[in-house]
């Protein structure tokens, strides 16, 4: 072997070694990342005297479906998932179209004082939503809201993220899109039905899946305003159900299996999209 | 049909008007409207209405019967031991779990950009818990945490004698919360690290090897100076999320053990709502912001300039 072989062998094994170290620590994060998930399902399954035992169980040694049973048959689990199913979907439904008609405004459109909109919306970034429950509730319960959908909906609604992230797609369309439709005799309702949003109907579905997982998932809001047993969503009527009974290890596993389970579906099928509504807030690309 | 045909199309949409207003002026404010009145009634005006009332002694049953006492809610703040407990404790909440929260996210991305197989999955994994709720986090976690037949436990006991309780001592409740903030949400800052890395020239790091640069070099030239925006985007948005932290608190330890594990937003949420003291509670409310707008100019000061 000549020296030059010998260094490029070296630098090989150097190259390799060190690929190995990655892969190593990106793999060894990915499965304690997911050992939680598998040790709750797990323990989902597991008779009450198993659960208990000082030593974990990973495969269950009996299977019961006795928990699952209890929290269809006797919670308002059920209830609680229409709940949630209603806020977050009727909220993404408003979200989709009242964001996508000021951001259309915002950019196609020209009037006076729409940049000063604009920048009332950037600027309401600022305020950290949590900071608003008080005097918030006190508007939500002048208006008769509390304990119903709207209570929890109309909030939602207020967010500034939508505008925000079809604000800045929007504005790259190019004009002459738009000036041809004029041309064509298009009226400004088919310009941003027939032209806008089938253009932007990926950041649309990225938009949607992420609002659907954010208010499927909030919690302090909802639990601020939905008081009612029957009215919770989700989040909230599991940690009701677990400060309720803290001494029942497997109930508490297979709610949280079954709670999770319709946005574990949801991000098998739609993973991409939910990464690039995050991404998109980070690196302000749409790309 | 040429640009003058095309032109005067245009002109003549925005010639058209509504009762003398121009139509498009018209349109405009009618396409907004519908945003806006939700965006007033829910944020604007809770957000001004939330200042006028921290400076009222709040009466939450007969609002037009609270006592205007000025600046008292914020007086009474700074000598309320309470309030600075939990002051105390988010910000050790803050500096436990956005560090971790950036640092980890970085490196991950940077590993996944690398020449590894398996992104895909990687991805899906490091990402997934973000998509929980808090409220399944903490289930989960109380069982990992748990002192008896916790799992953390279950496998220190092979090295220690008696493992600690994690959500029982003063001096682990906190740092338990925050680890498991991090596995909860590092995905999110993860995926926008990924998205930026990925954002950077490949010739960036090629005129870098020829001028010889180390793989440091390369990292702090190149990549730190290239992911600028989506590190002060992250670092900002982790503290304003971890500032108002409440939820891990609130289902795991209520504040314990011997208010170790307080925080301001379950401070606010708990004079509020338990105590009725509104106009206090939207005190603290204000406190919070100006406190997060403050890191806000003190992060871009720092990590935006030297461009």
């Amino acid at each position: 072997m000549t020296d030059a072989e010998h260094e490029r062998s070296g630098l090989l094994d150097d190259v390799s070694l060190r690929s190995l170290g990655t892969h190593a620590v990106l793999y060894g994060t990915a499965i304690l990342m997911a050992v939680p998930y598998l040790y709750t399902i797990s323990r989902s399954f597991q008779p009450r005297r198993f659960l208990t035992s000082p030593k974990p169980f990973w495969i269950p040694p009996e299977i019961t479906f006795e928990y699952y049973r209890h929290i269809l048959t006797q919670s308002l689990f059920v209830q609680w998932t229409i709940n949630t199913f209603i806020i977050a979907g009727g909220a993404t439904l408003i979200i989709l179209v009242i964001d996508s008609m000021i951001a259309f405004s915002l950019t196609r459109l020209d009037w006076p004082g729409q940049s000063v909109v604009m920048g009332v919306i950037l600027a309401s970034f600022m305020v950290p939503y949590y900071m608003n429950i008080v005097p918030l509730y006190t508007v939500v319960s002048d208006l008769g809201l509390v304990n119903s959908y709207w209570g929890v909906i109309l909030p939602a609604v207020a967010s500034p993220l939508g505008v925000f992230l079809l604000y800045q797609f929007f504005r790259d369309i190019p004009d002459e899109y738009e000036e041809a439709a004029r041309l064509d005799g298009f009226s400004t309702f088919q310009i941003y039905s027939r032209i806008v949003l089938p253009l932007a109907r990926p950041i649309l579905a990225s938009l949607a899946l992420f609002m659907f997982v954010y208010n499927w998932n909030a919690f302090l809001w909802p639990l601020i305003v939905l008081s009612d047993q029957a009215a919770y969503t989700l989040p909230i009527g599991l940690v009701n159900l677990y400060q309720g009974n803290i001494t029942t290890p497997g109930l508490h596993m297979a709610v949280t299996v079954l709670a999770s389970l319709p946005l574990f579906i949801v991000y098998l099928f739609f993973q991409g999209e939910i990464v690039r509504a995050v991404q998109i807030q980070g690196t302000g690309t749409t790309g | 049909m040429g640009l003058r045909n095309r032109f005067t199309k245009e002109s003549d949409h925005a010639r058209q008007t509504v009762f003398g207003v121009r139509k498009e002026t018209v349109e405009g404010v009618a396409w907004s409207l519908p945003y806006l009145a939700v965006f007033s009634v829910f944020l604007v005006w809770p957000a001004l209405k939330g200042m006028y009332m921290s400076l009222f002694d709040w009466d939450p049953f007969v609002p037009s019967q609270s006592e205007f006492i000025g600046v008292q809610n914020y007086v009474q703040l700074l000598h309320d031991p309470v309030f600075w407990n939990a002051m105390q404790g988010t910000v050790y909440f803050v500096a436990l779990s956005v560090p971790l929260l950036v640092l980890v996210g970085l490196g991950l991305a940077l590993g996944v950009n690398k020449n590894v197989k398996g992104k895909r999955i990687l991805r899906a994994i490091y990402f997934s818990p973000y998509i929980l709720t808090v409220a399944v986090v903490t289930l989960i976690w109380s069982e990992v945490y748990s002192e008896g037949y916790g799992l953390i436990n279950y496998y220190l006991g092979y090295v220690m004698d008696s493992p600690p309780g994690w959500l029982t001592s003063t001096d682990l409740a906190m740092p338990a919360l925050a680890f498991m903030t991090v596995w909860w949400l590092v995905g999110f800052n993860f995926v926008i690290f990924l998205a930026a890395r990925q954002g950077i020239p490949e010739r960036l790091y090629e005129a870098a090897r020829l001028d010889g640069a180390s793989t440091w070099r390369a990292f702090k030239d190149v990549t730190l100076p290239q992911m600028r925006n989506s590190i002060l985007f992250v670092v900002i948005i982790q503290f304003i999320l971890q500032f108002q932290v409440f939820a891990q608190p609130y289902v795991l330890t209520g504040g314990g053990p011997r208010d170790s594990t307080d925080t301001l937003v379950y401070y606010l949420y708990r004079s509020a709502f338990s105590q009725q003291q509104y106009g206090y509670g939207a005190a603290i409310g204000y406190v919070l912001v100006m406190i997060l707008v403050l890191i806000a100019v003190i992060n871009f000061k720092v990590i935006g300039t030297n461009d």
